[in-house]
């Protein structure tokens, strides 16, 4: 077990490493910091004062060695446009995009996995076409389509919520809803078809024919058996806390890591870009790390197999 | 149709039509407070008027923050007119005197004096290691000094005020509230550079008092009519009146600055009550606004100019002919009328009127020809080969829209002109074979040539430093501008540079003047000025 623990963590950090290198490439390759960060219309020394200050006038070479070997000694970098440590920007922003993915992630769980459960069950009916409709729906339409029809009926038309910001409870209302409609859409479609898939197996008719309540068939063997590609969907919106809400913030103006990471983009500031994606890819193995286990939890043939293997 | 973000908010304004009135949370048991949605609060996360040299920073810090010794009447057509310094004259050609205004309190308390303004143009705070061009001349003012550790300045802020000052050579007291500006050349543009964006004037306390220069650019401590409260990069400025301003009480409580990028938010925010102003609209979406009773779009031209620039290096634009041609072949009134709906207009080549006698007043930009410009391609020995032009998305207002309106015009005088999308500015002006044209505005930040024509395309410009265009004449006519003091030789220094680069070697044509707008409830009484500036001091708003 530790050995795939080990083998496992090494993996992640060569994800993480390629991830850093490919956006270190891709940023430095793809315009000068300087001219982005001061302007069309700076004056040609001020830009090349700005160059040498950041290191920016080496070969790229150099500057990845250099970035590399300060993530090494834990140093994060400090951000061009901001002149603070970029850990302590990324920080600072972490707080906002939980307070929208979190509710998020609750409403698609909430949402997603009873519809689906439930329209799985009653297979045909019209509340599973109209699950499946809504799902349809939910998954379809763009984010940003979907928080511009909210604003214009809930805040311009009937003026019950705030249209932007991040003053009040209320202003999270919207944003919470558009990020919680697509992937409660998501998450009803694919729990329903696992559910349908497990339903359709012998053990199940097997436990029915021997007379077990329904409900204690569904219970004790069809949810099991059905969450396990379930928690894979999970696992992967749990991975996206962190930067799961880019547009949304956008369209809200919600000061969260997704508009930094836009903004940082837009401005070549990569300390700060390379900072949120270390901090995105960690979530991410670690939220899929956290799924492999729980697979061994909810499957005995998988913890079985493991342990037989080991 | 394409369902875009803006497409959505006109569908959603037109079907609420006239349903949506005004809706105010504005507080008013003593003074009210306003929220104003911009597309961007600073680029630089600071308030530093020498490190944010951009649109957006004008937008926040004049009328609001910071204040110069010589202001920019922005109720009227940006005359110089006394701010900081009630009267000022001329010494020599290379001496101002200006006496100061007595009673101008800071954001925190301080009297201003000639020991800050002094301290404002000091090497601490503007000018670290740079020296005057001529400083030989005349003894520097101070020893260079060794900044406390997270006071130094950034690289960048040294050169813009060298840039900005290239010659000053020190500030002198004569007494308490009086100053001397001394060039180390003679300058005729000194009074214009006293009222530029970057000459504003800070508490030298202030900045002492600070820990950093970072915690310093983020709270500066001024004069304006509202002092910051609370700022958070990209997110907002909360500024909050400055009860003992010397212009009177402001008519606000606070002002909030709200980021907001997308339009369809701010126009949004706008319509639901929870923004008084909403900042960087596009012309198209002035129509829609408008649509609903009670809203109105203020705003106009602007100190900045559009222009498409070429590089005379470039295989197919190294005969002037093609250029002139590019030139002569735009209809900039169609331009204007539809892409713009006739709110902004087509300037008489890279100048403004505020130049006062340098303006030229009988300057035009080449005229729309169709058939001379086919003529010169034909001259040219053109062959059709492909001239591209590299374009951001949409960085200036209606910006693609003008790139794509542009290659249909060049295409119908025979020009085989081919858009490259491009991602950032360094991209536009990476140089190699693919320059030739690109997009580009101009500012002229004071009253006189010198801070635009030579600014921007004289030796030391940004087209002739990245290698795009130069001309031996043309640099020759730039030294002229920057130490003659006889104004009519000035003034026909300044022609003959019009006709090098906009006629007869074109580094660039002028498509249009900027404007800006903004949306606003109709029964707020404010007064947008001609400039990105804001002016909410006293006498500027009512409900």
């Amino acid at each position: 077990m530790i050995r795939y623990i080990l083998t496992r963590l090494f993996r992640a950090m060569i994800t993480i490493a390629l991830v850093v290198t490919f956006a270190f490439v891709v940023l430095r390759l793809s315009g000068d910091p300087a001219v982005i960060i001061l302007g069309p219309e700076a004056p040609p020394d001020a830009i090349a004062a700005f160059r040498k200050a950041w290191g920016l006038d080496q070969p790229v070479w150099v500057q990845y060695l250099d970035y590399f070997a300060a993530i090494f000694r834990g140093d994060l970098g400090i951000s061009m446009r901001d002149g603070r440590p970029a850990i302590d920007l990324v920080m600072e922003r972490i707080p906002a995009t939980l307070a929208l993915t979190l509710p998020a992630l609750m409403l698609k769980l909430a949402l997603g996995v009873p519809a689906g459960v439930y329209a799985a069950l009653h297979q045909g009916t019209a509340f599973d076409r109209s699950v499946m409709i809504g799902a349809v729906f939910g998954f379809a339409i763009p984010s940003f389509v979907l928080a511009l029809v909210l604003v214009l009926i809930f805040a311009v038309t009937l003026g019950w919520l705030p249209s932007g910001g991040r003053d009040t409870i209320w202003h999270a209302i919207l944003p919470v809803l558009t990020l919680g409609a697509g992937g409660a859409a998501a998450l009803a479609r694919f729990t329903r078809s696992a559910m349908l898939e497990v339903l359709g197996r012998p053990y199940i008719r097997t436990a029915s024919a021997k007379g077990l309540p329904w409900a204690a068939v569904v219970r004790g063997h069809a949810l099991p058996n059905a969450a396990i590609p379930t928690v894979t969907l999970i696992g992967f919106l749990v991975g996206s806390l962190i930067a799961g809400a880019v547009v949304v913030e956008s369209v809200f103006s919600w000061p969260g890591v997704g508009r930094l990471l836009v903004v940082a983009v837009a401005n070549r500031d990569l300390a700060v870009v390379q900072c949120i994606l270390l901090l995105v890819a960690a979530t991410m193995v670690t939220s899929n790390l956290i799924v492999d286990f729980l697979y061994g939890a909810l499957d005995p043939r998988l913890r079985h197999g493991a342990t037989a293997g080991a | 149709m394409l369902i875009s973000r803006r497409n959505a908010l006109r569908l959603g304004t037109a079907a609420a039509g006239s349903l949506i009135l005004p809706r105010f949370a504005i507080a008013q048991a003593d003074r009210p407070s306003i929220t104003i949605a911009v597309q961007k609060i600073t680029n630089s996360n600071t308030l530093d008027v020498l490190r944010e040299q951009s649109n957006v920073g004008e937008r926040i810090f004049f009328g609001s923050i910071w204040e110069a010794l010589i202001g920019r009447d922005l109720r009227g057509q940006l005359q110089p007119k006394p701010l900081l310094a009630t009267e000022w004259k001329r010494i020599d050609d290379q001496t101002v005197e200006l006496k100061l205004r007595e009673g101008v309190k800071f954001h925190n308390g301080d009297e201003m004096t000639a020991e800050d303004v002094v301290f404002t143009f000091s090497r601490e705070r503007m000018f670290a290691d740079t020296e005057p061009k001529n400083r030989t001349t005349i003894k520097a003012f101070e020893a260079i000094p060794t900044p406390r550790p997270g006071k130094e300045l950034p690289p960048e802020v040294p050169a813009v005020a060298r840039r900005a000052w290239p010659d000053l050579a020190r500030v002198d007291i004569v007494d308490k509230y009086t100053v001397r500006f001394v060039n180390a050349t003679p300058d005729v543009t000194l009074e214009g550079r006293l009222l530029r964006y970057g000459s504003d004037i800070m508490s030298r306390r202030g900045w002492e008092e600070a820990a950093s220069y970072l915690d310093w650019a983020r709270k500066p401590v001024t004069t304006g009519p509202y002092k910051v409260e609370k700022f958070t990069p990209d997110t907002e400025l909360l500024l909050v009146s400055h009860d003992d301003y010397w212009g009177g009480l402001p008519p606000l409580k606070s002002i909030r600055f709200v980021e907001v990028p997308e339009v369809a938010s701010r126009v949004n925010g706008l319509l639901s009550g929870e923004y008084q102003f909403a900042c960087d609209i596009p012309p198209d979406l002035i129509g829609e606004i408008e649509g609903n009773a009670g809203f109105e779009v203020q705003g106009g031209t602007i100190l900045n100019h559009r222009l498409t620039v070429f590089d005379k290096n470039h295989a197919q634009l190294a005969d002037a002919r093609i250029r002139r041609a590019m030139t002569h072949a735009i209809d900039r009134q169609s331009i204007v009328d539809s892409l713009w709906a006739g709110r902004t207009q087509v300037p008489a080549g890279l100048q403004w009127p505020y130049y006062g006698d340098m303006f030229q007043a009988d300057w035009t930009v080449p005229e729309f020809n169709p058939e001379l410009a086919m003529s010169l391609v034909k001259e040219a020995g053109y062959k059709g080969d492909v001239i591209p032009y590299r374009l951001l998305n949409n960085y200036y207002t209606n910006q693609n829209a003008t790139a794509q309106v542009l290659v249909e015009m060049w295409k119908a005088v025979g020009l085989n002109v081919q858009i490259e999308s491009k991602e950032n500015w360094a991209q536009i002006m990476e140089k190699g074979d693919t320059r030739a044209v690109r997009d580009w505005s101009n500012s002229a930040p004071f009253n006189d040539p010198v801070s635009s024509i030579v600014a921007q395309h004289g030796p030391n410009g940004q087209q002739q430093q990245i290698g795009e265009w130069t001309n031996a004449e043309m640099n020759e006519l730039c030294l002229v501008l920057e130490t003659s003091t006889d104004r009519p030789a000035r003034a026909k220094a300044f022609r003959r540079m019009l006709e090098i680069c906009e006629r007869e070697d074109p580094a660039y044509t002028v498509l249009h003047q900027n404007a800006t707008f903004t949306a606003k409830p109709k029964n707020i009484q404010w007064k947008a000025a001609p400039a990105f500036a804001m002016d909410f001091g006293p006498g500027n708003f009512a409900l």
